[in-house]
């Protein structure tokens, strides 16, 4: 996905809900996450997925503390991504074109 | 930038084995007799003698009666008409420790008493029995003597309050609870599980068939343990019985059981038992199976808070028996809340009690649930453990506590509680004293060895798991007092005795190598030793090095080179620092004479783990920016470490390549061992990548993580040294390079080797040799055409290091119960997978938010703490280049 900073994208959406796991007294996803406006984009560990929001919540313009703590709220036991991956994007061209 | 998601995290998973000991022989059995169903219930009776000989429990039924009888009985209570009652008891086995003293005392011992069925059915008068003792005490059960009911009349005196009941009349034939050996016999110590059925029972059962001294002493039992005192007591008993019946009950002989009926329920209170007494299986001799039912879980669990003692000890050892290898049983004992019960009993009076419960919870803490883990920390299971650690003497104690605290540290979240409960009774009580070391040494004496004892082996692991929990856990380790002596005293012995592949070796190299995981920043006044900020070139620094922040003089990777380069010209007259003391505690870790050590044990060991271990100390040690660095990487060197460490690349084992390969990237950070790498280990660099590229044989294939570590180490080793970039065309890299770029599955083996490739080009010299060889920049540049970095830039320096994603999860080492021991490794969540600037694979690696949380997971049983230093950058020597940004990280979430 092509991404000018600035400018509206569109993109393939994937939702994805979780369920977080127990371990401990904390409540755990069981992925990491990198990236956030404060990183250097070209040192991003994964650049496949992209989240967009989390349950209800705006990533799109996040440092990567604010998009932890959004991940990782005690109250919240589910979490609701909306995901954009590159592979998804590929598969609906593709199944656009045929 | 949208936030954007690991794929996937695979969450340390400590698994750490722990030991799981063989279920010791069942010796304790319980045997229960079903009675018809539809009779009511059971209750629990529990009666004990005053030197503990008889142990009866009976356990209620909804339906069926079951009575255990036990092995010993002691004495015969009579009941108020003389008769002997019969009172089954589980036969929770002998408690063969004899915690209990079982003896039957035949002669003026107590009563013997068996309450046989035969005894009950017989109709005959009993004998008395010997007056009961004090307090209840019946024999029935047991296997116990049988009593033969005298043929007396009646008896004297009824057996005192506590009489028991009276064998139900139902049996056709009595069966006792098989009668114990006759007098004198002691419980065996080893109690032959088997059904006590039929032999017992048809010894008392003989006796009241025939009713005369027919007791054949070869009833399982008595037969099996002292035959010639069953007969003798048969004999005796029929030479009793058949005396008045006052006599026996004056020289309390054991009797064997007979045939007769014993006294009818209405026998007061104890009229219900008599239901209960049914257990005597039935007589037949022939007939060997077992008529005994086994308890369930939850009788069993009941009987670790039976006011016997000796009940509680064996219902603990067979509870680890049922745990053993069965993760069902193991979940049923915690839902069932049987595991409060048994770390209650860790503080128990009796030592038989604790060390049972210590083993059974050695069972039930070992596997890949963790639910048990946790649940022995939630209800206080470390602090006892240590406690029971710190109050045993008894060595079989002490090799169970530490193997359970071993199978609890692989569980992540109790690192930190074992270490906060655990960590200075480890130390000062085992690893201390089992490694030899002493605190002040006596000038007279030599060294003493160190003693690879279980107990060491357990300690040492269960260390090795919490040293992998992060920072904090290290700092605690470190500081702790005398630890890392004794640690470094321990190995120096195996060393010097050649005795390197143990596992106790191997967790100790794992421990020090995680302790030596970011020395450089973690350990206090470890500032004082970074390297200033760069001066001017060649300034009196002395012998330190810069490598910090290159921007700021230089503007560029490269000038880190060139300085290395005027500032490693210094290094050959290197000097230590003059020290006024000996170095003491974490100290030890950086002294460069930990290099011989380490050195040695590359050499010495066949032990993976261990030489793993051993080079990724090296290469924790090498990393950094601090003065103790330098010393280590010129030591290194000065040793002749490097053609050690080239050797090793050779291996076949991957995790042992791997950290050669990235112990080597950080050593040539230091310009000469640079160079010397460049020249002696790039063959074997090459030879490896080859070899990932086109594997000698299907299924040897280096797994992707090695891979990239080689080519990283290339990389390193190539960048800023024209020598060394022609020393790889001249083992034929390039090719290999090209091929693997082509064809290799993994993105992060393609970029990293399209770095190399990238980097190679970079050097004008050389492009006159590649264009003659027929590479172009276009055929190496379309093998980076996912190589996000600068083209044709000079690579960075060093830094990249796509280090070893942390992934395999090994399983929790845990010793089974063959008391082998699988290595532990906890597994620590994995801060940053690696920094890499072009990519970073979170390959499960799962950082704990945490900088640098290194722990690989291994696959194998034997888990490794933090492999060779982080994942990360080892080589880490300065931020992105020319990069404002802060390093990327990488949070799990």
């Amino acid at each position: 996905m092509s991404y000018i900073p600035g400018q509206p994208v569109t993109a393939v959406v994937q939702r994805v809900e979780i369920h977080k796991l127990r371990q401990g007294e904390n409540l755990i996803l069981g992925f990491s996450i990198g990236g956030g406006i404060d990183q250097d984009p070209s040192q991003n560990p994964f650049s496949e997925d992209k989240t967009d929001k989390v349950n209800g919540w705006d990533m799109t313009m996040v440092t990567h503390d604010q998009a932890r703590k959004r991940l990782t709220k005690r109250s919240e036991e589910v979490v609701r991504l909306l995901v954009t991956r590159q592979s998804l994007q590929k598969a609906v061209q593709q199944s656009m074109l045929s | 930038m949208p936030l954007e998601l690991g794929r996937e995290q695979s969450p340390g998973s400590q698994a750490s084995l722990a030991t799981m000991p063989e279920a010791p022989d069942v010796l304790e059995e319980t045997v229960t007799v079903e009675e018809d169903p539809g009779t009511p219930t059971s209750h629990v009776s529990v009666v004990t003698s005053e030197d503990g000989t008889t142990r009866r429990t009976e356990t209620k039924v909804t339906k069926t009666v079951k009575t255990v009888t036990t092995r010993t009985v002691r004495q015969v209570p009579l009941g108020p008409d003389g008769l002997p009652l019969l009172d089954g008891g589980p036969p929770l086995g002998p408690f063969a420790d004899g915690a209990l003293d079982r003896h039957f005392l035949l002669r003026g011992g107590g009563p013997v008493a068996t309450l046989s069925r035969a005894y009950l059915t017989s109709g005959g008068s009993f004998p008395e029995g010997p007056e009961p003792r004090d307090g209840p005490s019946y024999g029935s059960l047991s296997r116990g003597l049988g009593m033969r009911p005298p043929r007396a009349g009646p008896l004297g005196p009824g057996p005192g309050d506590g009489c028991f009941t009276l064998p139900g009349h139902r049996e056709a034939f009595p069966v006792g609870p098989e009668p114990g050996p006759p007098g004198g016999r002691s419980l065996p110590e080893r109690f032959q599980a088997e059904p006590y059925g039929l032999e017992d029972d048809t010894r008392s059962l003989a006796a009241d068939d025939e009713g005369g001294p027919e007791l054949e002493p070869d009833y399982g039992t008595a037969t099996r343990r002292r035959p010639e005192c069953g007969r003798g007591l048969h004999t005796r008993a029929y030479e009793d019985a058949a005396d008045d019946g006052g006599e026996l009950l004056d020289e309390r002989p054991a009797f064997s059981a007979v045939t007769a009926p014993l006294a009818q329920p209405e026998r007061g209170s104890l009229g219900s038992l008599d239901r209960l007494v049914r257990r005597s299986p039935s007589v037949d001799s022939a007939r060997k199976e077992p008529r005994w039912r086994d308890p369930e879980l939850p009788e069993v669990l009941a009987m670790l808070q039976h006011p016997v003692d000796p009940v509680k000890a064996n219902a603990a050892a067979y509870l680890q028996h049922l745990c053993f290898e069965n993760e069902g049983v193991k979940r049923r004992v915690r839902q069932l809340r049987g595991l409060p019960l048994l770390v209650a009993l860790l503080d128990h009076p009796r030592a038989e009690v604790r060390r049972r419960a210590c083993g059974a919870l050695r069972n039930l803490s070992y596997g890949r649930d963790a639910d048990n883990k946790a649940a022995i920390r939630d209800c206080g299971g470390v602090p006892a453990l240590v406690r029971l650690l710190r109050a045993a003497r008894d060595n079989e104690v002490r090799e169970l506590v530490t193997g359970t605290l071993w199978n609890l540290s692989s569980y992540e979240p109790l690192k930190m509680a074992i270490i906060d409960h655990g960590l200075q009774t480890l130390t000062h009580e085992v690893i201390v004293p089992h490694s030899g070391w002493e605190r002040e040494p006596n000038e007279d004496s030599k060294p003493r060895d160190a003693e690879w004892t279980t107990v060491f082996k357990n300690t040492s692991g269960c260390l090795r798991n919490v040293s992998s929990d992060g920072a904090e856990a290290r700092r605690r380790l470190r500081e702790c007092e005398g630890l890392v002596d004794a640690l470094l005293h321990a190995l120096q012995s195996a060393v010097g005795r050649k005795d390197t592949d143990n596992k106790s070796v191997e967790n100790c190299v794992c421990i020090m190598r995680n302790l030596s995981y970011h020395v450089h920043k973690e350990v206090p006044g470890a500032d004082r030793y970074q390297e200033a900020e760069p001066g001017p070139l060649g300034s009196a620094v002395g012998s330190q090095r810069r490598r910090r922040d290159d921007a700021s003089c230089f503007g560029g990777k490269k000038a880190k080179g060139k300085k290395d380069v005027e500032m490693d010209r210094n290094f050959d007259t290197l000097d230590l620092p003059k020290r006024t003391e000996a170095a003491r505690g974490f100290e030890l870790l950086y002294q460069p004479e930990v290099v011989r050590l380490y050195l040695s044990l590359l050499t010495e060991s066949r032990n993976f783990n261990t030489l793993e271990a051993a080079a990724g100390a090296l290469q924790n040690l090498s990393a950094g920016n601090w003065m103790w660095a330098t010393y280590i990487r010129a030591t290194v060197r000065k040793e002749r470490g490097l053609p050690v460490l080239v050797e090793l690349l050779q291996s076949e084992t991957d995790k042992v390549v791997r950290a050669v390969a990235i112990a080597l990237r950080n050593l040539s950070l230091d310009r000469r061992n640079k160079d010397l790498i460049g020249s002696y280990a790039m063959a074997e660099l090459v030879r490896n990548v080859r070899n990932a590229q086109s594997p000698p044989r299907p299924g040897a294939r280096l797994e992707e993580d090695t891979v990239v570590a080689v080519l990283n180490t290339i990389h390193e080793i190539v960048s800023d040294s024209l020598d060394n970039a022609r020393s790889l065309l001249q083992a034929r890299g390039v090719p290999a390079l090209v091929a693997l770029v082509a064809s290799s599955q993994s993105v992060r083996e393609a970029k990293a080797a399209s770095h190399v490739l990238q980097t190679v080009w970079s050097y004008k010299e050389l492009r006159g040799t590649l264009q003659k060889d027929g590479w172009t920049k276009a055929r190496f540049q379309s093998a980076a055409t996912t190589a996000k970095g600068p083209k044709g830039a000079p690579s960075p320096g060093g830094f990249d290091d796509s280090t070893l994603p942390l992934v395999d999860k090994s399983l929790e080492g845990e010793k089974t119960g063959s008391r082998e021991v699988i290595p532990m490794d906890a597994l620590g969540p994995d801060g940053y997978s690696t920094v890499d600037r072009r990519e970073r694979r979170p390959r499960g690696t799962c950082s704990a938010g945490e900088a640098s949380e290194k722990e690989p997971l291994k696959l194998d049983p034997s888990r490794k703490a933090p492999p060779p230093g982080p994942s990360r950058p080892t080589v880490r020597l300065v931020d992105a280049v020319g990069d404002a940004k802060p390093q990327p990280v990488d949070s799990w979430v």
